[in-house]
């Protein structure tokens, strides 16, 4: 008996051994915890920054959008029918009357259109880009089909 | 064994029990009691975000060419953040300096405590940015200058805010005023284009949660904003209309003048030029321009009796239902008898022998009474029906009214109105249901839909709006053998509205002017309407001048404007004199 107890005192590790091991453990598993949190951390931060990016770009669009406003009714004041009528007249031109008209025929003249500003429906259909069906399609249904082109391109076995 | 210090780690294990058992407790709390369930989430949204109202930018006006007619500007809410005022008085003195708010006004609003309810108080909207801009250069003097001043009386414009936002603006200022109409500081558009399309110009606004917690923000929805629209208008042809108009009603001294230029083929208007004119930048002086009763727009919103110019439906619906034909005799004896009412020639003479052409060519109401008995009342009536006489045009213009046509049958009408109502008396019409109607005459017999809408930019993509018929009160034989007749009517009469170079079809008017005691005499409506080039029309004029002074005559005041009218109207159509034009056809 007192033999056994030898054995198992030989073998038995000693208590520093094991509360080094305790905190090695423990350690370890302050460790991962740090790594989760970090990675944690890392990926909230960048989702903030993400975030304020958005409500900046949004501020931005909201501003950009108005100095177009703001452009496009700077340019329309200035082609005015008043302004241009000021700016012919400082520039020597002069209201045509009907007897000073002059009507000529010239070749591959086109009159004007009228204003065209934005595209037609039915011509943007037509020019609309088609997306293939693997940008869309569910992937079972594009494993179906491949798997089909797989065996239609398998050479038939005759029995 | 017994450890002096366990009472200790009793103390903290007791601890590290209860706090747990607290914790599940505050949850239980929280999720079950539903009072407290409510007010929390509240508490918690109102702290993380904030609904917040976005209105699309307002859709733009163009004329056919792509002038723009009506956009947008940035303008400013000046608003004061209670909680953040330092010093109200000077925050009122600025305001009234530079915006000229009301001192004592402004100073109770700086004045106010911030509460939970009241946090920001509006002072002044639609403020210039210019405006602006030296409000941020005296809050920037005053930082630089008493900034780090402890003084609690030291000048300070802390809590003054500007929010931006978008306003209308109408960089042609009063020009087609009346067909544009204007948008009120709510947004709200009032009378013309702006009203009609009020929905569509506006946009769908949307209340969206704005989160302000950065890492639950959401990605806006998309805000359609307001679609823009292409008017039938020509800009150059309007703004010459509006001048030729105002120059008529200031040589003839006219109370009100009104000309509309409408292509007879397509029902397109190519201008609409009426008085008086508002510049809608300053749409708040509304009051003062349009008083006691002037409608913002005499084209739709005014229906007057026309007078002789109403005559060339008699005349063609008794030519088209072969009552008469141009070779018709008539013996003018200077007067004609109806239903117990005597009518007689604008000169009361007696013209003697005519046939039609001489009828509308000395625009004898005595004979074209004579015409409508011929054609009866039952057929006179029927016709001026599919004319429209009566009818609203269905432009898509706000404030259009029908006027007004009695029928055999109302309570009101009697057989002379079949006699008078044949040269345009006892019936009403707008400016625009004239030129509407007669354009049938040009076009074949067709009549087409009045539209000053060409074309809707919507989501990206232009639609145009085709064009109608709504009618074909005559057949185009008929259309062409009316015009023929005008035409000579013009020349033989070595009219004032005769152009050099251009065939033109016209008909003058001039109508007494009713009032609850009988018909004026000393003042008339002077009509003339006309179109051209005959072979090929390209346009339609109008031209009513309401009670001109120099002359009661529409032949005398409103002929020559209709001169006027054509002479810009080819040169900026570039429609050539028709031996030019048959030169050009002949190649």
């Amino acid at each position: 008996m007192e033999h056994i107890e030898n054995i198992t005192q030989a073998y038995t590790q000693a208590p520093w051994r094991k509360q080094l091991q305790l905190i090695g453990l423990f350690s370890l598993f302050l460790v991962f915890l740090a790594l989760v949190a970090g990675i944690y951390l890392n990926v909230s931060a960048q989702t903030a920054k993400a975030g304020r990016d958005i409500q900046y770009m949004k501020t931005q669009i909201e501003t950009l959008d108005r100095e177009i406003e703001d452009m496009q009714s700077l340019l329309a004041l200035l082609l005015s029918d008043n302004s241009m009528e000021k700016r012919a007249l400082g520039l020597g031109y002069e209201p045509l009357e009907i007897d000073q008209a002059q009507y000529l025929l010239v070749p591959g003249y086109v009159d004007r259109d009228a204003a065209v500003l934005a595209p037609f429906t039915r011509e943007y259909l037509a020019k609309a880009p088609v997306i293939p069906d693997r940008y869309t399609e569910p992937l079972i249904e594009w494993i179906r089909k491949q798997s089909g082109w797989i065996s239609f391109s398998l050479p038939e076995v005759v029995p | 064994m017994n450890n002096p210090h366990n009472w200790r780690y009793s103390l903290v294990g007791a601890l590290l029990f209860v706090m747990p058992v607290l914790i599940v407790l505050q949850m239980l709390r929280i999720k079950i009691n539903p009072l407290q369930v409510d007010k929390l989430i509240s508490e918690g949204k109102s702290m993380s975000g904030e609904y917040r109202t976005i209105t699309p930018a307002r859709g733009r006006i163009y004329d056919r060419w792509g002038h723009l007619l009506a956009g947008n500007r940035t303008a400013y809410e000046v608003g004061i953040e209670l909680r953040k005022v330092r010093n109200p008085s000077t925050i009122a003195q600025t305001l009234n300096m530079v915006l000229g708010v009301d001192y004592a006004e402004a100073l109770g609003a700086a004045s106010m405590s911030a509460t939970d309810t009241a946090v920001y108080r509006v002072v002044a909207s639609n403020v210039e940015p210019e405006k602006i801009d030296q409000l941020k250069a005296l809050i920037k003097q005053m930082e630089e200058l008493y900034g780090t001043s402890r003084d609690g009386d030291a000048p300070s414009l802390n809590g003054l805010l500007f929010e931006p936002h978008l306003k209308r603006i109408y960089p042609d200022n009063e020009l087609a005023s009346n067909i544009l109409g204007f948008v009120t500081v709510e947004g709200v558009g009032f009378y013309g284009v702006e009203e009609k399309y009020n929905d569509l110009l506006a946009g769908e606004e949307s209340i969206v949660w704005v989160s302000l917690d950065p890492i639950r923000v959401k990605e806006m929805p998309q805000i359609q904003k307001g679609a823009d629209v292409i008017l039938t208008i020509d800009r150059a042809i309007q703004r010459s209309m509006e001048r030729v108009i105002d120059n008529a009603i200031d040589e003839h001294g006219a109370e009100s003048g009104t000309l509309v230029v409408i292509d007879p083929k397509t029902g397109e208007l190519l201008a609409m030029a009426t008085t008086p004119r508002l510049d809608i930048n300053k749409y708040w002086k509304y009051g003062e321009v349009f008083t006691d009763e002037t409608p913002f727009n005499r084209i739709v919103s005014q229906a007057y009796e026309p007078g002789s110019v109403f005559k060339v439906f008699t005349m063609a619906s008794a030519l088209d239902s072969g009552a008469v034909t141009p070779e018709t005799e008539f013996i003018d004896t200077g007067v004609f008898e109806i239903g117990g009412t005597r009518i007689y020639n604008w000169n009361m003479g007696a013209w003697g022998p005519q046939n039609m052409q001489g009828c509308m060519q000395h625009s004898l109401n005595v004979c074209l009474a004579w015409v409508a008995t011929q054609l009866g009342p039952k057929d006179f009536y029927r016709y001026m029906m599919s004319f429209g006489i009566g009818q609203l045009s269905g432009i898509d213009l706000a404030g259009e009214v029908s006027g007004r046509l009695k029928v055999p049958g109302d309570d009101d009408w009697y057989d002379a109105d079949l006699g008078t109502n044949a040269f345009g008396q006892g019936v009403s019409v707008t400016p625009l249901k004239m030129a509407s109607a007669i354009s049938a005459l040009a076009n074949k017999g067709r009549i087409m839909a009045p539209h000053i809408v060409r074309s809707v930019i919507n989501d990206g993509y232009q639609h145009d709006i085709e064009n109608r018929v709504v009618g074909m009160p005559i057949k185009p034989e008929t259309a062409e053998t009316i015009t023929r007749m005008l035409t000579r009517s013009l020349e033989k009469e070595s009219s004032d509205a005769l152009v050099t170079g251009y065939q033109l079809a016209g008909k003058t008017g001039t109508a007494e002017i009713p009032t609850p005691f009988g018909y004026t005499t000393n003042e008339t409506n002077a009509s003339f309407v006309g179109w051209g080039p005959i072979e090929d029309p390209e346009f339609l004029v109008y031209v009513w001048l309401e009670r001109p002074e120099s002359s009661p005559w529409g032949s005398v005041v409103a002929a020559p404007v209709f001169r006027e009218a054509v002479e810009e109207l080819v040169v900026l159509m570039d429609i050539p004199p028709d031996e030019v034009r048959q030169k050009l056809y002949g190649q």
